[in-house]
């Protein structure tokens, strides 16, 4: 080989290994990330937790108290975003991968407007409902919250009710059909079940997302102080209590806000961890 | 020709065509009326699930005429000089966008900067250079990232990232940048720690899972013959990923960013715990600004005046017409990849 | 083993002698602008097993999916002409699918056993087309187990999952589920394809003794298949119906040069 070819391939090999230790720093970037992030969250947060955190109402400036009247109001506009959302979510998907096959351009145009929905920012959500249920009643409402919630549910049950859906093989549609059974009984009846695993992870997915959310709901249900008595009114959640709390001056706010941030972390993350390793192991398509 | 062999289990021979017996497949007024009711029924099924897929229509375009609406007395009032303004004064009631656009692009911009090589690199990792047994594990931590919600970036940046910024790296940046020639004027400024770089680097942060996970997903669909192929002709791993990988996939490499921008774009409770929520322009990025999303988040419960909401409402809008044509670029880009698999 | 005394209707005179169960007159399919069957003509004698063979694409299933308009569930596929089920023309605009598939069942290439339990797979079809009691409805499920040839292998664990029978096992669910509808006419779809022989073996044995209750029409690319189990053999060859006659005979005097080509292999 000659000199020259020889430093050329050396050059090679070094770029080479050059890009091999970027691409294992780059990694290792990422999860110190996520490590600081997480250490700081979780030791900030145990710290704060009490088993008052569960008890007591949210505490006036400087004060101490709890997070219940947010956890119960998170926990409320939670279930009515999925309990709006999830059906919408399923129906639409349904239509999507089943009862659009003569309207392919109607059908990719709502998988596309659906992508977009998908990754919209809440906070431009949260601006719409406030126009359409909270300006024309005149206040703040737990039920606009959940609307606004719901609204992020929809996209991300629809995409995955798709998806799923076309997973399963054609084949079974057909099985059923051949036994003379009507299109809407084969999809409930065997399709859905087929299908279960990955529906049930969207809809579970779509709650660990809105879990987290605070932009929609500051100006939709907004915040209060106390146990809403009712959804008309203005309610608490624990992420709209952590940002409050957190821009304030007080220490006590402080280690509430932590405490909020902890266990919203540790829900949304065993959410996520939890579902999609119940998915892998329930895959529709047989896959181990 | 086919052999018979004996009866076996008692099965009997009945002398009927087998469906007539139960009534099945007898055609009665029964089953025909049975057939009609089945029909109304799939057309009912059919109709709800169409309006439920519709809604997905409604649901976007309602929220961008209702945002126009909601606007149009500062768009009204302030025409196109909205855009340009950098005027802020609730008091006279003069709004402009300028502050708030400019905040939310440069820190996009910060953010893209760090995300774009840190993606590319995770994503080389994952798919080229790891060892099997880790690329589940160190993917789905990666992943989590992702799953971490926005207000808990926005937590650990006040309390622990904007403190380590103002005590260990922005004096630092101040000192041995902030002399350098043209660029110098972006890295002068007091290490107060909130401000448009910090802001830029954890919006980065929080991107890399986005961009990644799109880069390793396009990564592997790239088929091994063409891969082995290039490792066949001497080809370093670097090589094959530089010239022939990235080449095949860049339209969805590509749409991945432009994923990525967009949720950068309208982040709101990372940005605003560390941007600063101050009305003020500045060339230098250690000093604080504002962003769309973060002045729409602070002020909207403190518009007094119907102008003063609207202009609040007018920003949203902006912002919302910015990441539908940056999400539709993304989603374009991804779905000409997808064709190209056939898919 | 008790009888189905369920008799609701009066028995129908019986067909005079060689009438054909299902007959095709001039019969194209489209899949969109692709013309895959061309003017087929075709009597399908009741009460045998009839095979369609022919190399790949020559358009055996789809012909077959035309006799329970499967078909029917996608866009842009379209049948012109006539298939005559004991006289009527069930591609007419108001013959209902739902009831043609009562009196046609189907059995696919896979198995593909509903995520259900053993009996529920084969009371599906029951339930909604009948109000049984539970008594006669596991009298049906029975008997068509026992007509798969399956009832002995799983009457101790009809509760338990289809899901964990063996590839084989899975394919006579298929069979008994279509057969518990007591259709008039069984398809099968290259039913055998992804089993074992011994699998196969056991289904082949199958046949020979459900053509006593049903016409069966079988799709498959295995000659000797064909020649083991039918009685009459269609061969078709880029969607045309090149010949149609007894299976001993098309096997060892075939008519048409094509056929022959087809059945020494020199090509397919």
């Amino acid at each position: 080989m000659s000199r020259a070819t020889g430093l050329r391939y050396r050059r090679r090999r070094v770029t080479d290994v050059v890009a091999k230790v970027l691409g294992v720093a780059a990694t290792g970037f990422g999860l110190f990330w996520l490590t600081w992030i997480l250490l700081v969250t979780l030791s900030n947060g145990v710290q704060a937790l009490t088993p008052r955190i569960f008890t007591q109402d949210t505490p006036p400036p400087g004060g101490d108290g709890g997070l219940a009247n947010a956890l119960f109001g998170s926990l409320e506009m939670s279930l009515l975003g999925v309990l709006i959302g999830a059906p919408l979510g399923v129906a639409a998907g349904t239509y999507l991968a089943e009862f659009a096959e003569h309207r392919p351009a109607w059908r990719e145009t709502i998988r596309f407007v659906n992508d977009i929905l998908l990754s919209a920012p809440s906070i431009v959500l949260g601006l719409f409902v406030y126009t359409i249920a909270v300006r024309p009643v005149g206040h703040f409402s737990g039920w606009a919250g959940g609307l606004a919630l719901a609204l992020i549910v929809l996209p991300v049950v629809v995409r995955t009710t798709d998806e799923t859906l076309r997973l399963v093989p054609d084949i079974m549609r057909e099985a059923a059909l051949s036994l003379g059974i009507p299109r809407w009984k084969v999809t409930v009846q065997v399709l859905y079940r087929a299908a279960a695993p990955g529906i049930l992870t969207g809809i579970l997915l779509g709650l660990a997302r809105i879990s987290g959310e605070t932009a929609p709901l500051l100006f939709t249900a907004l915040n209060n102080q106390y146990a809403a008595t009712s959804l008309n009114a203005p309610t608490a959640s624990v992420p709209v209590v952590v940002f409050q709390f957190a821009m304030s001056p007080y220490e006590s706010w402080h280690a509430l806000a932590w405490a909020g941030a902890f266990i919203v972390t540790v829900f949304v993350l065993l959410l996520s961890v939890g579902t999609r390793a119940y998915l892998l192991r329930n895959r529709v398509d047989g896959a181990a | 020709m086919a052999r018979r062999r004996p009866r076996r289990g008692g099965v009997p021979v009945v002398s009927a065509p087998p469906a007539a017996i139960g009534g099945l497949g007898v055609d009665d007024a029964r089953t025909r009326a049975r057939a009609a009711a089945e029909t109304r029924q799939d057309t009912v099924f059919r109709l709800v699930l169409a309006s439920s897929a519709t809604l997905v229509l409604v649901v976007l375009g309602a929220a961008a005429i209702s945002m126009l609406w909601g606007g149009r007395l500062a768009f009204e009032t302030f025409g196109w000089h909205f855009i340009v303004s950098d005027e802020w004064d609730a008091v006279e009631h003069r709004f402009g966008a300028f502050v708030p656009i400019y905040g939310t692009l440069v820190s996009s911009a910060i953010a893209m900067v760090i995300a774009i090589p840190v993606s590319f690199g995770i994503a080389l990792f994952l798919t080229e250079i790891a060892p099997a047994w880790m690329r589940g594990p160190v993917g789905a931590a990666i992943e989590l990232l992702a799953g971490i919600p926005s207000i808990i970036y926005g937590m650990w940046g006040l309390f622990s990232f904007v403190p380590f910024m103002a005590a260990n790296v922005l004096p630092w940046v101040d000192h041995n940048l902030g002399g350098a020639p043209w660029v110098g004027a972006l890295f002068r400024g007091p290490p107060l720690g909130i401000g448009m770089l910090t802001a830029g680097i954890v919006l980065g942060i929080m991107v890399i899972p986005f961009i990644s996970s799109v880069m390793r997903d396009v990564f592997r669909t790239v088929p091994a013959s063409l891969k082995e192929s290039a490792y066949a002709l001497g080809s370093t791993t670097w090589e094959v990923v530089w010239q022939v990988v990235l080449p095949y996939t860049r339209s969805a490499v590509v749409g991945g960013i432009f994923l990525g921008l967009g949720r950068a774009l309208g982040e709101t409770m990372a940005v605003t715990f560390v941007l600063g929520n101050a009305h003020q322009l500045s060339t230098s990025l250690l000093m604080p600004g504002n962003s769309i999303a973060a002045t729409i988040a602070n002020e909207f419960t403190e518009a007094d005046s119907d102008i003063y909401l609207s202009s609040l409402i007018a920003l949203g809008f902006l912002l919302f017409i910015v990441t539908f044509i940056v999400l539709a670029i993304a989603r374009l880009m991804l779905a000409s990849l997808a064709r190209k698999e056939g898919r | 083993m008790p009888m189905d005394t369920s008799v609701a209707v009066p028995v129908p005179a019986p067909e005079k002698a060689g009438a054909p169960k299902l007959s095709v007159r001039n019969l194209d399919f489209y899949y969109g602008a692709y013309h895959a069957l061309k003017n087929i003509n075709l009597d399908i004698p009741e009460r045998k097993v009839t095979a369609i063979i022919g190399p790949s694409g020559c358009g055996k299933s789809t012909l077959l999916r035309i006799f329970n308009r499967i078909y029917a569930a996608y866009a842009g596929q379209k049948a012109t002409g006539e298939v005559l089920l004991d006289g009527e023309n069930i591609l007419a605009d108001g013959y209902s699918l739902n009831q043609l598939r009562t009196r046609v069942g189907m059995v696919f290439q896979r198995a593909v056993p509903f995520p259900l339990s053993i009996y529920d797979n084969v009371a599906y079809g029951l339930r909604h087309h009948l109000k049984l009691s539970r008594a006669h409805m596991d009298e049906r499920v029975e008997r068509a187990l026992r007509e798969a040839a399956l009832w002995d292998e799983v009457k101790d664990k009809l509760a338990s999952s289809a899901l964990s029978l063996s590839g084989g096992q899975q394919q006579r669910l298929c069979i008994a589920r279509a057969v518990a509808l007591r259709p008039q006419v069984l398809l099968l779809d290259e039913p055998t394809s992804a089993l074992d022989p011994i699998a196969t073996g056991r289904i082949e044995q199958l046949l020979a003794d459900l053509q006593d209750e049903y016409t069966i029409v079988i799709v498959t690319h295995n000659m000797q298949q064909a020649a083991r189990v039918s009685s009459h053999t269609a061969y078709m060859f880029l969607g045309e119906m090149i010949e149609f006659g007894v299976t001993a005979e098309l096997f060892t005097r075939p008519q048409r040069r094509q056929t022959e080509d087809y059945i020494t292999g020199r090509f397919g």
